[in-house]
């Protein structure tokens, strides 16, 4: 084949290399950084005293660190549970009706935490929920399930919604002219379909729940600690590379899971 | 024509379905009335946007008509949805459930229907015998050609006994061999399982080749029903004659009536015998091309004509003439009396039209 010599090739221009290298080391690395130093043997974090994983034992003896991980874990998979069956039932309204008035604006709606800054919803949230505190006497973990759930739908929805526009409606025709009424088509048909959007969807609206330290910060009522809340709060205090290392644990799942949401994706 | 239908098995009466509202309204069918017989192999042929997938869908039930009933063994189903009719459709790329084996695949149906394991597990088998795909039970359907899939969206249709199937041009998508292959099967399945085929194609050769009665469509009406040799030969207006087959149409005057069904027709250069009946003085007549013989001397009562261009199709050459008025017509060649000095162009050549083949067509006169 002829090369196009009119075709632009941002990779041949000059300083391409420079830009991207400069780009991955100022992404990457503060966390490289952040990760070494958790294996430091000294209590500090400016200067190398040698390898050890004293720091790691020390996060996961530490009886705070682990309630507050397990809280983030337990509210993440509440939250982004209930999320994920929203996102379902919102990308299903959206792509399997027939066009109705208002879809634009609910489309909008569905996105709105995307749009609206973070701090703006966690101080409305405040507000509200501290009303509705003081009126009914109730503290639990409830508001902050509600709240995760508001901001990780959009997270969930719009891999639903690219998986159920992607699908092929003759199938679900195709179902009802073989015997299966409207619910047993979406259980048969619709739902397999679908399912890998519903698990991208479920696990990003779980990374996003539990990286969340804005809003957690300003909803929690006292006692209650997030894995990033409890951080924020060693920061502020006296700071060893136990952090470091509960922040090193915090990466794990992160990675993990927008890795299997990317391989899911492309998985036909 | 040919008997009428013995046992109905779909029946439309005045069946209307228009889209949208107001100035934007189109009318996709307009007051069709047609009348299927049980197993019969019947076929809605026509132009893309003629309205024919339309009818299949009202008749599936993907779509409900504006005006109008489908009768189905005498009860109007019109207003069932899809999973409450007996009814099965192959669809244009098949549409199999790409998370389901072969053999789930056809046993889907009977499972939504609620027939136990050991039922399902065996009709599944009679239908992969049936359309000889008993090695692929357990295949994914990624993972089988073209040709195979057809074969067990059929199948899988077929599986239910259903009074009627429905196929989607469920041919367009494979190769010429292929599609011939698979025209003689679809006319096997038929005839073993007895069911009323309905076959939508804009395919006329495919339609003649394989149905019991064609219905030819266009404008979202039903334009004439009949078998093939009929549609073919007394097409009922121009647009069935120009739309199966080739054929040459030409306008006269009308001179008298020659006999019980036939009438001498006046062209402008020659009178010719036309079979039908001419309803005015003006008359269009069809014939076709291979109902002339191509005369390379000036006869008595044949018409004259030069060639203006000439194309080997292989067992004959086309013939493009223009007649003495200008007017354009094809006629065929045997290749056994086409040599080359002979087919100059600009040579003239008289044309004979074998009697009792030229037609008078009704409707507009164009």
């Amino acid at each position: 084949m002829a090369t196009k010599p009119q075709a632009f090739d941002p990779k041949s221009q000059p300083g391409f290399g420079f830009v991207a290298g400069a780009t991955i080391v100022a992404l990457y690395l503060p966390i490289i950084v952040l990760v070494a130093f958790a294996f430091n043997a000294t209590s500090s974090l400016g200067i190398w005293g040698g390898l050890s994983l004293n720091w790691f034992i020390k996060a996961w003896n530490n009886q705070q660190i682990v309630d507050a991980a397990i809280f983030s874990l337990w509210l993440a998979l509440v939250a982004g549970a209930l999320a994920t069956m929203m996102a379902t039932l919102a990308a299903l309204a959206m792509t399997r009706t027939a066009p109705y008035r208002g879809q634009t604006l609910a489309y909008a709606l569905i996105n709105q935490p995307l749009i609206v800054p973070e701090i703006v919803t966690a101080i409305s949230l405040l507000i509200v929920f501290s009303a509705v505190k003081a009126t009914t006497g109730y503290s639990g973990a409830g508001y902050l399930v509600l709240a995760h759930t508001a901001f990780c739908i959009p997270f969930a929805y719009l891999p639903i919604r690219a998986r159920l526009e992607g699908m092929d409606l003759t199938f679900e025709t195709a179902a009802a002219d073989l015997y299966a009424n409207p619910w047993k088509t979406f259980l048969h048909i619709t739902l397999p379909g679908m399912f890998p959007g519903i698990l991208a969807g479920f696990m990003l609206a779980f990374v996003v729940s539990l990286d969340d330290v804005v809003i957690t910060e300003l909803v929690k009522s006292g006692g209650q600690e997030t894995l990033p809340t409890f951080m924020l709060g060693q920061v502020r205090r006296d700071m060893t590379p136990e952090v470091n290392a509960a922040a090193t644990l915090l990466l794990i799942p992160s990675i993990l899971l927008v890795t299997a949401v990317h391989l899911i994706n492309r998985r036909k | 024509m040919t008997d009428t239908p013995r046992t109905s098995a779909i029946r439309t009466e005045g069946l209307a379905k228009t889209y949208g509202k107001g100035s934007s309204a189109f009318k996709a069918l307009r007051e069709v009335n047609i009348d299927i017989a049980e197993n019969e192999f019947f076929t809605l042929l026509g132009p893309s946007g003629c309205g024919k997938t339309t009818l299949l869908r009202l008749i599936a039930g993907f779509d409900f008509p504006t005006e109008g009933q489908i009768l189905l063994h005498g009860r109007d189903i019109a207003a069932l949805p899809p999973f409450q009719r007996p009814i099965n459709t192959v669809f244009q790329n098949y549409a199999l459930f790409p998370h389901m084996t072969v053999a789930q695949n056809i046993g889907f149906g009977l499972k939504m229907l609620g027939w136990d394991k050991a039922r399902i597990g065996a009709r599944v088998a009679e239908m992969l015998r049936l359309v000889r795909m008993e090695p692929m039970a357990d295949r994914a359907t990624s993972a089988i050609s073209g040709g195979q899939q057809q074969r067990v969206a059929l199948a899988r249709a077929l599986a239910p006994a259903p009074k009627v199937l429905l196929l989607d041009e469920p041919l367009s998508a494979l190769d010429y061999k292929l599609r011939k292959e698979m025209q003689i099967e679809l006319k096997r399945l038929q005839h073993e399982t007895g069911i009323t085929f309905v076959f939508v194609t804009h395919d006329q050769e495919e339609a003649l080749a394989m149905s019991d009665r064609i219905a030819v469509m266009n404008r979202g009406q039903v334009l004439q029903v009949g078998d093939p040799r009929t549609i073919y030969n007394a097409p009922a207006d121009r647009f069935v004659a120009d739309f199966i087959g080739e054929s040459n149409l030409l306008t006269g005057r009308v001179m008298g009536a020659a006999g019980p069904g036939v009438h001498r027709i006046a062209l402008d250069w020659a009178e010719i015998l036309a079979l039908g009946q001419p309803d005015g003085a003006e008359a269009l007549v069809m014939i076709r091309p291979e109902h002339v013989q191509v005369l390379f001397a000036s006869t008595e009562g044949a018409l004259p004509a030069t060639i203006a261009e000439t194309v080997f199709v292989g067992t004959e050459t086309r013939l493009h003439l223009r007649l003495s008025d200008g007017v354009a017509f094809i006629a065929l060649l045997p290749n056994a009396d086409a040599t080359s000095e002979r087919l100059e162009q600009g040579r003239d050549v008289w044309l004979s039209v074998a009697p009792g083949t030229a037609r008078i067509l009704g409707g507009d006169h164009g």
